[in-house]
């Protein structure tokens, strides 16, 4: 059986060698992947003899591979280019390999397209754009139909994804938001106090912190933060699916994926954020009181004497009126970019950047919407 | 060439256990240069774990293997990454690295083991693909653009990229029709010839087991109940192997092979 085989246990040492002798180019040593490229290198700077034949003889090589085999083609085409006659010597047992690296025709090598110009690739990026732009609309387009027909028949609703969203992505956010907004009421209240301090209007900073935070900060921070935790699970969590086609096998089976995986997310979301700003809300008003009591030393009865004063229910609301419409931005921005994974796990990688990436952009973005909205109508 | 070099894999009284599940309970085996050699068996019976033992990705408990003349367990980095130069491994699922076109994947092995040129790997992923039975415009294709079959095909032209001693193929054929099944038998065949490699198939697929395979191994109850030539397993008592032979695809399968020698 194993008769006919050459073996091919490299002999150590005898590397590929070249070397030109009389008109003609004498092969030895073993011509295998491993070491080829010494001969490579030489056969590229060889000066081969001006005779219109040129024979290389390969009868000393010990061992010879394919890529042995194709840089031996390789030489003898580039020679055969320039006009040469080329007559190879091979040992018998090499004759069928550097048969097989001839048959295929050309080495298939389309002619790779090139980057394309600076214009050309303006163009293609703002196509792209537009068509991501588009398949977001479609993609809000039909998660909000789907929504319509669970409304309708709530009983199809998944609530026990429901709870777990909301477990995963309000509850187990508690500690992380609680602790940012601490952070940032606190170096609110430290960059306000010495320039009211210097007015000797301490008692303000319950204004500063409290505006600051109920009606923009606490909201943004727990958008920003639960985009960059949910929002990005979600999107890797669907791609994966659709990688596995664990997608295409829930349609099969007859669930609809916007209906299993999307909506109880973004109702999920809906529900928790709220709840969640509410709690920023608080923790942020503290940072800024234990910040005003240290830096100024207002006792916590006068900042909160002053914050009712300062802080309208408006002001409250408007915060956390805010957070529902963020939370359908994160739950859609994210579900969408899971379902625009195609095949690779690369893709997967791509895509939840892009998730946190868009989100983060569209809160800012609605963000500041509200900003105008809320000040053409005076609150 | 002596006697014991005749055999590139050996495979001695392997034990290995998943907690308390004993995957393999003494399993002895060994590959002779130049042969085609199927290790088969039911799902779960340990097959692809005794390939990923003998690839250094996974310690069996016990035992011994010795690739290429060399003992598996305790080599360094450097000798295990020597030793793996000279297989070459097709994945169940093909394992193409997706961020890479299939040309790309193709030249990994050459570009990560060799220094040759671009040029020349691109004309040797070229020749390789072509050889896999793919059409050349599958080089510049991603491999989530392939068929299942032309997966297969691409992951085998990345197995022997190198040129390898011994290429190992686990379920070459699984997920495959018929007919491209029968096309893969045949490209085996036609590998084998052009490069001499000893190649190892882990496999239930009889066809494959009754056309391709020199000498086969079964694998049941965590050791090997069988081992040499279709025929004469045939013969053999054992249960495990007789169900492959009396049951209904066994028998076809054998009549099959009847008809066509």
């Amino acid at each position: 059986m194993s008769a006919g085989i050459p073996s091919r246990d490299p002999p150590p040492g005898a590397g590929p060698d070249v070397e030109l002798a009389g008109g003609e180019a004498r092969c030895s040593g073993s011509w295998t992947a491993v070491q080829l490229h010494r001969v490579e290198r030489r056969l590229a700077g060889i000066a081969w003899p001006a005779a219109a034949e040129v024979v290389v003889d390969c009868s000393t090589v010990e061992a010879l591979d394919t890529a042995g085999a194709a840089l031996l083609q390789a030489t003898a085409e580039e020679l055969e280019r320039r006009g040469r006659r080329v007559t190879l010597r091979l040992r018998p047992e090499h004759q069928a390999l550097l048969e097989m690296v001839r048959s295929p025709a050309p080495a298939g090598e389309g002619p790779a397209p090139g980057p394309p110009g600076p214009l050309a690739a303006v163009g293609r990026r703002a196509l792209t754009a537009l068509d991501e732009f588009l398949a977001m609309l479609a993609f809000v387009g039909r998660s909000a139909t789907a929504g319509a027909r669970s409304l309708a028949q709530p009983g199809r609703i998944r609530w026990r994804s429901v709870l777990h969203d909301v477990q995963a992505a309000g509850f187990d956010a508690l500690p992380i938001v609680g602790l940012l907004s601490f952070l940032l009421g606190l170096v609110i209240a430290y960059q306000g106090s010495g320039p009211l301090a210097r007015y000797g209007a301490n008692t303000f900073v319950a204004d500063l912190v409290g505006l600051a935070m109920l009606r923009e900060l606490a909201p943004l921070i727990t958008a920003i933060v639960v985009a960059g935790r949910s929002g990005s699970a979600w999107a890797a969590q669907i791609g994966t699916m659709k990688v596995t086609e664990e997608i295409d096998a829930l349609r099969t089976v007859g669930i609809d994926p916007l209906e299993l995986l999307v909506l109880p997310k973004l109702l999920a979301l809906v529900v928790a954020l709220p709840l969640l700003t509410v709690f920023s809300d608080s923790l942020g008003v503290l940072g800024g009181m234990v910040m005003s009591r240290s830096e100024l030393g207002l006792r916590f009865e006068d900042f909160l004497d002053r914050f009712v004063q300062a802080v309208r229910l408006s002001d409250y609301l408007v915060g956390v009126g805010k957070a529902p419409v963020f939370a359908a931005v994160i739950a859609l921005v994210g579900c969408h970019q899971g379902f625009q994974v195609s095949g690779d796990a690369e893709s997967v990688g791509r895509r939840t950047t892009v998730s946190v990436v868009q989100s983060i952009f569209a809160i800012v973005v609605v963000d500041a919407a509200f900003s105008v909205v809320f000040s053409w109508l005076g609150i | 060439m002596t006697g014991a070099a005749e055999f590139v894999l050996e495979v001695r009284d392997v034990r290995t256990r998943f907690g308390s599940a004993v995957v393999h309970d003494g399993v002895s085996l060994a590959v002779r240069r130049g042969e085609i050699f199927a290790i088969a068996g039911a799902s779960g019976c340990g097959k692809s774990t005794l390939l990923r033992e003998i690839l250094l990705l996974h310690r069996p408990d016990a035992g011994s293997i010795r690739l290429l003349g060399r003992e598996v367990a305790g080599l360094g980095e450097e000798e295990a990454l020597a030793l793996r130069r000279r297989c070459g491994v097709m994945f169940e699922r093909g394992a193409l690295f997706g961020a890479l076109t299939v040309a790309e994947n193709v030249g990994v092995p050459l570009r990560e083991q060799t220094r040759l040129g671009d040029a020349l790997i691109g004309r040797i992923a070229a020749l390789k693909i072509a050889l896999a039975g793919l059409p050349p415009e599958a080089g510049a294709l991603r491999p989530s653009e392939l068929s299942g079959g032309m997966r297969k095909r691409a992951a085998l032209a990345r197995a022997i990229a190198l040129d390898p001693e011994i290429l190992f193929l686990d379920e070459p054929t699984a997920g495959l029709d018929p007919l491209a099944a029968a096309g893969f038998d045949d490209l085996v065949r036609k590998l084998k010839a052009l490069l001499g490699p000893t190649v190892v198939v882990v496999t239930h697929d009889l066809d494959l087991l009754w056309r391709v395979a020199d000498r086969v191994a079964f694998l049941a109850d965590g050791r090997v109940v069988g081992a040499g030539t279709m025929e004469e397993l045939s013969r053999s008592a054992h249960p495990v192997v007789r169900e492959y032979f009396v049951g209904p695809r066994g028998r076809g399968a054998m009549e099959q092979s009847w008809r066509r020698k």
